[in-house]
C-alpha cells in the first residue's frame, strides 16, 4: 500500500465533493421550499458546456463560472414557471429538464468537441500550510470554489435554522398554508429559491468543467453526478451540515476507481469499480428508508405538491 | 411593487374535447419554434433543417419505413414508462432495463440460438429479455413497495450500473459477447435462428406489429380488467383502495415489475430486429429516456402512445439522417424532445384550469 496514494485519494474526495455540494445544496434549497427539481443532471450539463464556451471565448475562468451559473438559473426558471405558476407535475417537469438540458448541452457542445479546457481554475496555495503532511493536501490545496462550497453549506445551515427568512423558507416547504395566512406569497418564495437553487447547480456544473475536466465529453462529463446529488439531499436529511459529510463520502466512491488503478489493484475490473458510486448511493437510500415514516427523514412535508389556496 | 395583473386559475369541471388534440400539437409547434431560435443563433438554416428532417423522417418511402422501424422500440419503452406512470410510480430507469434486456437476449441468441429453431428462439429471446428487465427493476420495486424508497432515483442509478455492464462485456478482451478478431471492439452476432427478417430491403421488422398489438392489449388490460381497475383506484385514492381491501404493496410490486419487463422486451426487440448483437452505440441512443417523453406526451394512454411514438421516431430518423447529410448536430432532435415535453406540461394547465388575468387596481398616491 502506498500511503501517498491514499492521502491523495482523500484529498480528491474533498475536491470531487464540490460539484456534489453545489448540486445538492441547490436541490436542498429548492426542496426546502417544497419544490422537487429532478432536473439537476440537465442543469449541470448545460451550465458545464456554457461555462466552457464562455471561458474559451473570453479567456477568463470567472466569466465562464458566471455564465454557467446564469445558465443554470435560467434553465430552472422553466421548471419554476411550470411547477409553481402552472402547477404542472414536478416529476415530469424535472425529467423534461434533464432531457432538454442534455440535448441543449450536446447541441451547444458541438464546437467544443476535441478542444481541451485551457482556461482552468487553479488551486490556491497556502504557503507553509499546504506543505503540512496529510492535512496539507487534504485541506489546503483546493481552489476557491471548493472552499466557497463548504462556506455556503455552513452558511446555509445558519440561514435555514437561525434566520427569519430561513424560517419562512422551511415553513413554505412544510406548511405553505400557514405561510400564506401570514400574508407572504408562497409562489414568490418558491420561485425565488428554485431559481437560486439552479444558480448553485449551475456553479457546480461550471466548476466541474473548468476545474475538473480535461475536455468536453458530452453526457459523460457529468455521468450521473446530478442524480447522486439528489440522493445526497435525502441522505443528509435535508440538512446542509450533514451534506458536507455526505458529499465527501460520495466523492470518495467517485474517485475510488482511479485510486485502485493507481494502486494496481486489478482483481476487480475497472468497469465494476465504476459502478460503486451508484451502488453506494442506492444502498444508502435503501438503508435510510423506513416503512410509512416518510417524514422521519426530515423531508419537507409539502415537497412536490403545488400550493392551491382555497379560492372562493 | 405589484404586478399590474394577477392570474386566476379556475378549475375546469370538464375538459373540452378539442383541447386533448390541440395541446400536444401546439407543444410540438412551440418546440419547433424554440428549435428555430437555436438553429438560427448557431448559424444553421432552420427551414432547410426542418424540411430535411420531415423529408427523411416521414415523406420518403425509406423514411417512413425507417420511422416505423425506429418506433418499434420507442413504443415499447413508452408503454413501459406509462404502465408505471399511470399508478404514479416513476420508473425512469427504462434505459437500464433495456440494456439488461438486450444483454440477456444476446446471451440467449448466442448460447441457445445454434440449438433451437427460429419459431422457438424468437419467443425465448423475447421472454428472456423481458425477464432480465424485470430482474433489473426488482430491487427498486421491492424497496418501493416495502420501505417506500423513492423509485425515481433508485431506478435511474441502476441505469448507470447497467451501462457499465454493457461496456464491460463489449470492451473486455475475450468477452463472450465480443466478436473475435475485429480491430474495433464490437459484439458478436447472434445465431440466425434468433433473428427475424425485415420486410424486403427496409428496416421495418414484424416486431412493429407485435408492439402495436401489445400497446392495444395493455390499453384493454388497464381499461377493462379488474387488475386495471385496482391500478386506477390506487392511483386516484390510496385510502379508498385500502378500505376496499386492495393490496397496494403487491400491486405496486407487480406494476413496477411489468414496467421493467416491457423495457427489457424493448432491448430484446433490438436483438431479434435491427441490431442482432451487443452494440456499444446503444448507450448513446437513449431509447429509454425517449420513452418517458412519448408516454408523457400521450398522457399515459396506451393507444395514443402508438401515435406519439411514431411521431417521435420520425423526429429521430429525420435528425439522424440530418447528421449524415449536413453538419447539423443530431442533438437538436433530443433538445426538441425535451422542449416538446416542457410545452406539453405547460399546456396541461390549460386543460385543467381556465386561466384568467385580472387587472389589479393601482392605487394612486
Amino acid at each position: 500500500m502506498n500511503d501517498n496514494i491514499w492521502i491523495l485519494a482523500i484529498a480528491n474526495s474533498v475536491t470531487l465533493a464540490t460539484t456534489l455540494m453545489f448540486g445538492s445544496l441547490g436541490a436542498l434549497f429548492t426542496e426546502r421550499a417544497g419544490v422537487l427539481n429532478l432536473g439537476v443532471e440537465g442543469v449541470l450539463l448545460s451550465s458545464a458546456i456554457s461555462s466552457f464556451l464562455a471561458a474559451d471565448a473570453s479567456g477568463s475562468v470567472w466569466v465562464g463560472l458566471a455564465v454557467g451559473a446564469i445558465v443554470g438559473a435560467l434553465l430552472t426558471c422553466i421548471h419554476a414557471g411550470l411547477a409553481v405558476i402552472l402547477r404542472a407535475n414536478q416529476i415530469v417537469s424535472g425529467l423534461a429538464l434533464v432531457i432538454f438540458g442534455t440535448g441543449l448541452a450536446n447541441f451547444l457542445g458541438k464546437p467544443a468537441e476535441g478542444k481541451d479546457v485551457v482556461t482552468k481554475l487553479k488551486p490556491i496555495t497556502f504557503g507553509p500550510l499546504t506543505d503540512i503532511p496529510i492535512l496539507g493536501p487534504v485541506l489546503f490545496k483546493h481552489d476557491i470554489i471548493t472552499y466557497l462550497a463548504i462556506a455556503l453549506a455552513i452558511g446555509a445551515s445558519w440561514y435555514l435554522f437561525r434566520s427569519r427568512p430561513g424560517l419562512e423558507l422551511r415553513a413554505t416547504g412544510d406548511d405553505p398554508a400557514t405561510v400564506d395566512a401570514q400574508g407572504l406569497s408562497v409562489a414568490n418564495i418558491r420561485i425565488r429559491y428554485t431559481v437560486f437553487g439552479g444558480l448553485l447547480m449551475g456553479l457546480g456544473g461550471s466548476w466541474l468543467m473548468l476545474a475538473q475536466s480535461a475536455a468536453w465529453h458530452q453526457s459523460a462529463t457529468t455521468n450521473g453526478i446530478g442524480w447522486i446529488a439528489l440522493a445526497l439531499v435525502v441522505f443528509a436529511g435535508w440538512r446542509p451540515m450533514r451534506l458536507i459529510f455526505g458529499a465527501v463520502l460520495f466523492g470518495f466512491t467517485l474517485q475510488l476507481p482511479f485510486t485502485l488503478q493507481a494502486e494496481q489493484i486489478d482483481a476487480i475490473s475497472a468497469d465494476y469499480t465504476k459502478m460503486l458510486p451508484y451502488v453506494a448511493t442506492l444502498v444508502a437510500l435503501v438503508a435510510l428508508s423506513r416503512p410509512s415514516r416518510v417524514n422521519a427523514l426530515g423531508a419537507p412535508r409539502a415537497l412536490g405538491t403545488p400550493f392551491v389556496r382555497d379560492e372562493r | 411593487m405589484r404586478a399590474p395583473f394577477r392570474l386566476v386559475f379556475e378549475q375546469r369541471s370538464e375538459t373540452p374535447k378539442y383541447l386533448a388534440a390541440v395541446v400536444p400539437i401546439a407543444s410540438v409547434v412551440a418546440a419547433l419554434f424554440i428549435g428555430v431560435i437555436f438553429l438560427f443563433a448557431t448559424g444553421y438554416s432552420p427551414w432547410e433543417t426542418y424540411s430535411n428532417m420531415f423529408q427523411d423522417g416521414f415523406a420518403s418511402s425509406t423514411g417512413i419505413t425507417d420511422t416505423l422501424g425506429m418506433s418499434t422500440v420507442l413504443i415499447c419503452t413508452a408503454v413501459a414508462a406509462a404502465f408505471a406512470f399511470q399508478m404514479n410510480l416513476y420508473n425512469i430507469g427504462g434505459e437500464g432495463q433495456l440494456y439488461m434486456g438486450m444483454l440477456a437476449s444476446t446471451w440467449a441468441g448466442l448460447a441457445l440460438g445454434p440449438h433451437l429453431p427460429t419459431f422457438v428462439m424468437i419467443p425465448v429471446v423475447m421472454i428472456i429479455g423481458a425477464l432480465a428487465g424485470a430482474l433489473w427493476i426488482l430491487i427498486p420495486a421491492y424497496v418501493r413497495s416495502r420501505l417506500g424508497t423513492s423509485e425515481i432515483v433508485t431506478t435511474l442509478l441502476l441505469t448507470y450500473v447497467a451501462a457499465n455492464f454493457i461496456n464491460h462485456y463489449i470492451y473486455t478482451s475475450g468477452s463472450y459477447f465480443r466478436a473475435p478478431n475485429t480491430m474495433f471492439p464490437q459484439g458478436r452476432l447472434v445465431a440466425d435462428s434468433a433473428r427475424l427478417d425485415p420486410f424486403g430491403t427496409t428496416n421495418l421488422y414484424p416486431t412493429f406489429f407485435f408492439v402495436v398489438l401489445l400497446a392495444l392489449f395493455l390499453y384493454w388490460l388497464v381499461k377493462k380488467t379488474e387488475y386495471g381497475y385496482k391500478i386506477q383506484v390506487i392511483s386516484d385514492s390510496p385510502r379508498a383502495a385500502k378500505y376496499a381491501g386492495i393490496n397496494a404493496n403487491r400491486t405496486t410490486l407487480s406494476v413496477m415489475l411489468i414496467s421493467g419487463a416491457l423495457a427489457g422486451l424493448g432491448g430484446a426487440m433490438l436483438i431479434v430486429g435491427p441490431v442482432g448483437r451487443l452494440d456499444p452505440g446503444i448507450t448513446a441512443l437513449g431509447y429509454g429516456y425517449a420513452g418517458i417523453v412519448i408516454a408523457a406526451l400521450a398522457r399515459n394512454n396506451f393507444s395514443a402512445i402508438i401515435v406519439s411514438g411514431i411521431l417521435f421516431a420520425g423526429l429521430r430518423t429525420g435528425g439522424e439522417k440530418l447528421q449524415i447529410s449536413t453538419d447539423t448536430p443530431i442533438h437538436i432532435g433530443v433538445m426538441l424532445q425535451g422542449a416538446i415535453l416542457l410545452f406539453a406540461l405547460g399546456g396541461e394547465a390549460f386543460r385543467r384550469y381556465r386561466i384568467k388575468t385580472i387587472r389589479t387596481k393601482v392605487v394612486a398616491q
